[in-house]
């Protein structure tokens, strides 16, 4: 029964940090100036946030059948969120959306066939 | 190939390497929230876009050592070359381009030592090799 109570108070806080971290993820969307800054602020709410919403609601109905679900579904999590940003950051940047002016060095650059007269 | 030793440390350098990972991970998670919830003037951001030689070799290598930069947050893998063995990182908060380079290369050491049986070749290329984009094919270079 203590240990019921422990593990229940335990799952709110990993949902309350998870929720936390998702809010400030979305403030991250209006306060950064580009599409990759953004994408790595969007980063930090598919992985941690997600996955500390899932670890929360495993510890609040632990069964060893949820551990199994759990980490599933937080592996994934991760691996299509990684994807998903990669793939969103390099057709951006395929499609001329330019890095923010206060990026101060860019190596890919040079690799763009348009990169002599579009600057 | 692999000696007895080498195989009997590996699933202890896997292990090490998730547990670095994980720590790693929580870490920039603070970092990155810790700056947008900062007022602007004093963001210290730094983002840029930086060419990082690579020592993978197979396709799994390659795609888990771009899946886990991207997947840690402030560094986000936008491309990269195999025929120069280039990975192309941005970065959130790059003080110098060697800070980033270092940060990179530690965790794709760290990676191939638990991926591999024996680490074996962890050579990178020392000096950026000049790409240019392909003549005619269309994407080109860095696809």
């Amino acid at each position: 029964m203590e240990l019921q109570g422990i593990m229940h108070g335990a799952g709110l806080v990993f949902i309350f940090l998870g929720i936390f971290t998702i809010i400030v993820a979305g403030l991250g969307l209006f306060r950064l100036p580009d599409l990759y800054l953004r994408a790595s602020a969007v980063g930090t709410s598919a992985g941690l946030g997600v996955a500390s919403i899932v670890l929360g609601a495993l510890l609040m109905d632990f069964s060893w059948l949820n551990l199994l679900k759990a980490l599933l579904a937080i592996i994934a999590q991760l691996l299509t969120s990684a994807v998903g940003s990669m793939a969103i950051a390099r057709s951006g940047y395929l499609n001329n959306s330019r890095p923010a002016e206060i990026t101060h060095t860019d190596d890919l650059i040079k690799t763009r066939r348009d990169s002599a007269d579009s600057r | 190939m692999s000696s007895p030793a080498s195989l009997a440390s590996w699933p202890w350098r896997m292990v090490s390497f998730l547990l670095w990972y994980a720590k790693a991970f929580v870490l920039a998670n603070v970092y990155v929230t810790l700056d947008v919830l900062r007022p602007k003037r004093r963001m210290r951001m730094s983002p840029a876009i930086i060419a990082v030689p690579a020592a993978s070799a197979s396709d799994t290598e390659w795609t888990l050592i771009s899946c886990l930069i991207t997947l840690t947050p402030g560094t986000l893998t936008l491309s990269i070359s195999r025929e120069h063995q280039i990975l192309y990182v941005h970065g959130m908060f790059v003080d110098s381009r060697e800070a980033l380079v270092g940060e990179i290369q530690e965790m794709e050491d760290r990676m191939l030592r638990a991926l591999r049986r024996s680490p074996g070749d962890l050579t990178r290329p020392t000096r950026l090799p000049d790409v240019v984009p392909g003549e005619e094919t269309p994407g080109g270079e860095g696809r």
